[in-house]
């Protein structure tokens, strides 16, 4: 093969990210983050990049037919969304829907058959649900009230079901209550045993540090400790449920947030300060500040923060609206392409791509052979704040390697190399005539713009003797080539960003 | 199952460059690329290799290094947890100096403490007061208590100040799938889960040329990025871990890392030290230890954390001993834990905690400045921190490290010399 000549390639530079901080100040220095083709990115292309697991062909269409404002108001009501294809795989793994004592039973029998399906139901419905956004806030909510299934197995599954699900585009406060009394959420984080002779401060510290204010939201150590005893007896029973022990519950006065809770009450303790909570201005802030930072940026703009956060105080904690306030601000329009793709987002990206013509039989495949080495397996992270969500925690060598691996990787089920999955390619249509329609129509399957014309160069050449982008496309070219294409571009720079 | 068809076939014609430096093959690059890893910017580091281990979660240093006696202090406060007092069985505490000892479960440390090459500081840590597990860590690992606007972390402001030169892909390595806040900075550092997995895969037939494209596409010849300075970054590398990975690696003295994640990690350490890539930091983390429940005493959950930690930094001291005169092991977690016992048998979030510094240059034995765990010694029911963990890494640094720019590293803090490590 022979090169020639790389022409310069002009790069979009943001100012506003040079040297920005992202996230937990994490320092790589970002005076190149680039946003591929920012400026050529469509708004529609640009929400469905952001409310999307990754964009299919049918994603253009619908949006086209809805209109931008009508395809999220869409989005924003999961409820008269049709899922077909969930509805289908409820019926295939029933687990799914079983009740508590159920969950517990089967598990008892082989635990593989409750974890094995409560993790492929995450990727699985990230892939194949038309609900697509409310699988986004699904994924946030588990960040954010994070129980990792091991040890948690039944707890965990109902705690996706009652808890997340239930309420990851309703209301705060309910999902605030329905995280406070889940016993996954309970045993996960000590307070079922949390009783008034020796508080337990872990769930006490964490409700207040990682699902409400924030731990600059104006508490203090003593704050903890009053929270810790104001929730003793908030506990579990030993058939699994939330129950209140009135034996366990320290009912002397505490002093909350310059609050004074009198003596002598019970389970209205915990209730007054979990309402304190969820209407605190801190909480507003802090949790309308990361959902800014997971569907907008790893710095979004104080503007919006600001402004979110009013929308959050005024709808008394109303997730549509909030959400809906992001996703059409102008600071939202202003930032296409600067997410970096998580682990979980790439590799459901690359099932998308493929999904008209995949099929998956055994989960291991996406769960353990690609997510696995790129650290983040479905409910695996076990501190309590959950996966990090800004670019400079996933974005090292170990990472990249893997992506790039499981973009070539997982296009070789079209040529026999899984037993649990298969491609057939046939699907995509014939193939172009020349190599450079083949290019740009992969280009599109896969990144659903265009690329800048020196790498379309560089990728004409992988696939041609002398980079003539006329060259005939041959059936033996195909044989040879067409997986690593698809791989390529999947494990190219552009499919990092979304 | 995915059939194996991976790079491991390629051949590799080049052997490594000078000076050990990570040679790219020719079939990696097009011939237009610069050869940039053949810079000849290497000096071989003047001091000690150092590993880095965090303990995620705030150990429960009480339990870990037990000052037995305390007496009363001590027992009356943790009821189920305690560890007894040395009777010289691998049921008690394994006695330091009479008023100190390890976890029986450290036995191997104590095996290294005997030998004069493990100094055990206590009541150390930062000192902000935060008991919030993030807070703290980020804290620690970027070097400035309290300052939540630093950004880099202090082993790449090390790695930045030192006066030496080293632009090998293994300068810096963290073990696992993310790279911890100390190593974040201008420095990069590699990021590495498996050597043995650590290649590009895919058809065989395709590879090189699949490999050139993505090089290309990333502009690794002259990286414009942050992502293609990692992707540099893993083809810089990539050659030398294949070279590794095929190689295997066998622990000499018969060394035995236990099955774990921390274990593999120091494992694939040792086996980067002795390969001579270059390698001049690690950091490896160990996780689990946030025992706010059924923590155990002799026995227990801790005490299975511990056996990892024993074993681990056991093998590789007897694996490394030929080594240990060039390197120096430090352990730090986030915060220690309170006094008391709490009501689900474990303990909540406290503040000072233990250290342990391991290596040929350590002067061994027990550093403390003890405050006691009397009620009116104790920091908002925890014990006080009368070291700051900084003195301990800036004496590593300045005498086994050869890096005197504290300032830079430490920004606005003076250490203090404990005389836990003895000049090189």
């Amino acid at each position: 093969m022979t090169v020639t000549q790389i022409s310069r390639r002009n790069f979009i530079k943001l100012s506003s990210l040079a040297a920005a901080s992202i996230g937990m100040g994490k320092t790589i220095q970002w005076a190149g983050v680039r946003p591929v083709y920012a400026a050529e990115l469509s708004p529609e292309l640009h929400l469905l990049n952001r409310v999307t697991w990754g964009i299919r062909p049918q994603d253009i269409i619908r949006i086209q037919e809805m209109g931008l404002e009508g395809y999220l108001d869409w989005q924003l009501n999961p409820e008269v969304i049709d899922d077909p294809a969930i509805d289908e795989f409820l019926t295939q793994y029933p687990v799914l829907t079983y009740s508590r004592q159920q969950l517990r039973d089967t598990a008892a029998i082989d635990y593989s058959l409750v974890h094995d399906p409560a993790l492929w139901n995450r990727v699985y419905r990230a892939i194949y649900s038309e609900r697509q956004l409310f699988e986004l806030m699904v994924e946030f909510w588990t960040d954010h009230l994070n129980v990792p299934i091991a040890d948690l197995l039944s707890e965990k599954v109902m705690d996706d079901r009652e808890v997340i699900r239930k309420h990851a585009l309703g209301k705060f406060r309910d999902l605030l209550f329905a995280s406070a009394q889940s016993p996954a959420m309970l045993l996960y984080l000590n307070n079922d045993t949390n009783d008034k002779e020796h508080p337990n401060e872990n769930y006490a510290r964490e409700v207040m540090e990682l699902h409400t204010l924030g731990v600059d939201g104006g508490y203090t150590e003593q704050d903890v400790k009053a929270l810790a005893r104001i929730l003793t007896g908030w506990t579990v029973s030993s058939d699994g449920e939330f129950t209140f022990s009135h034996d366990m519950h320290d009912d002397g006065e505490k002093t909350f947030l310059g609050v004074t809770f009198p003596a002598g009450r019970g389970i209205e303790d915990g209730l007054q300060a979990l309402d304190m909570l969820a209407t605190h201005p801190s909480t507003a802030r802090y949790v309308s500040q990361k959902l800014c930072r997971r569907f907008v940026s790893d710095a979004p703009p104080e503007s919006l923060i600001e402004s979110a956060t009013q929308v959050f105080l005024m709808s008394e904690g109303d997730l549509r609206q909030v959400m809906r306030h992001i996703l059409t601000s102008a600071e939202f329009n202003a930032a296409p392409n600067q997410k970096f793709r998580r682990p979980l987002d790439v590799i459901v990206a690359i099932f998308r791509v493929l999904r008209d013509g995949i099929q998956i039989q055994d989960s291991s495949i996406p769960v353990w052979w690609f997510l696995e080495p790129m650290g983040q397996v479905p409910y695996y992270w076990h501190p309590p704040n959950g996966y990090p969500d800004a670019a400079g925690a996933w974005m090292n060598t170990n990472g990249l390697l893997n992506r790039w691996n499981a973009a070539m990787l997982i296009p070789l089920a079209a040529e026999g190399w899984y037993e649990g999955m298969q491609l057939d390619l046939g699907v995509f249509g014939p193939a172009p005539a020349t190599v450079g329609e083949l290019v740009d129509r992969v280009v599109q399957l896969v990144l659903a713009s265009n690329i800048d014309s020196a790498d379309r160069e560089q990728v004409i050449y992988y696939l041609s003797d002398y980079g003539d982008p006329n060259q005939p496309v041959t059936e033996g070219l195909l044989q040879e080539r067409l997986t690593s294409l698809l791989g390529i571009l999947m494990a190219s720079p552009y499919f990092q960003w979304h | 199952m995915i059939t194996a068809k991976t790079a491991s076939r390629r051949e590799f014609t080049k052997t490594l460059g000078m000076a050990g430096v990570v040679g790219l093959s020719s079939s990696l690059f097009p011939r237009w690329m610069p050869r940039m890893a053949f810079r000849p910017k290497r000096q071989s580091a003047p001091g000690d290799v150092l590993v880095v281990i965090f303990q995620r979660g705030g150990m429960d240093g009480l339990n870990v290094v037990v000052p037995f006696g305390e007496g009363a202090d001590y027992y009356d406060r943790r009821p189920t947890i305690a560890i007894p007092e040395p009777d010289g069985s691998d049921r008690t505490a394994l006695d330091l100096n009479g008023f100190f000892g390890l976890h029986p479960a450290l036995k191997p440390l104590h095996d290294v403490y005997q030998a004069g090459q493990l100094a055990v500081i206590h009541a150390a840590g930062s000192p902000d007061p935060s008991r919030s597990h993030f807070d703290a860590m980020e804290f620690m690992e970027r070097g400035t208590p309290g300052e939540k606007t630093t950004l880099s972390g202090w082993v790449n402001r090390h790695l930045q100040s030192s006066a030496w030169l080293n632009d090998s892909p293994f300068r810096a390595i963290g073990m696992g799938t993310m790279l911890p806040s100390s190593l974040h900075g201008t420095v990069s550092a590699l990021s590495l889960q498996s050597i043995a997995d650590f290649h590009l895969s895919g058809r065989d037939d395709q590879l090189a040329v699949v490999q050139r494209t993505l090089a290309s596409l990333y502009s690794v010849a002259a990286p414009e990025d942050a992502l293609g300075i990692q992707a540099a970054e893993v083809f810089a590398s990539s050659e030398v871990l294949i070279r590794l990975g095929q190689a295997g690696y066998t622990p000499q003295y018969d060394a035995a890392y236990p099955d774990s994640d921390f274990g593999r990690g120091l494992q694939q350490i040792a086996q980067l030290i002795k390969a001579g890539v270059g390698l001049e930091v690690a950091c490896v983390d160990i996780g689990g230890w946030d025992t706010h429940e059924d923590e155990g005493g002799v026995d227990g959950y801790l005490a299975l954390n511990l056996s990892d930690l024993g074993q681990g930094l056991g093998a590789f001291y007897t694996d490394m001993q030929d080594y240990m005169a060039n390197i120096t092991v430090v352990t730090m977690s986030e915060f220690g834990r309170r006094v008391d016992e709490n009501a689900s048998g474990g303990t909540d979030h406290g503040h000072g905690n233990c250290m342990f510094v391991m290596g040929g240059g350590v002067n061994g034995g027990v550093h403390v400045d003890w405050p006691s765990l009397q009620q009116d010694a104790l920091d908002d029911g925890d014990v006080a921190i009368t070291t700051d963990y900084r003195d301990v890494l800036s004496e590593i640094l300045m005498k086994r490290v050869m890096n005197p720019a504290i300032d830079q590293i430490f920004p606005n803090y003076a250490p203090n010399d404990r005389g836990i490590v003895g000049a090189r």
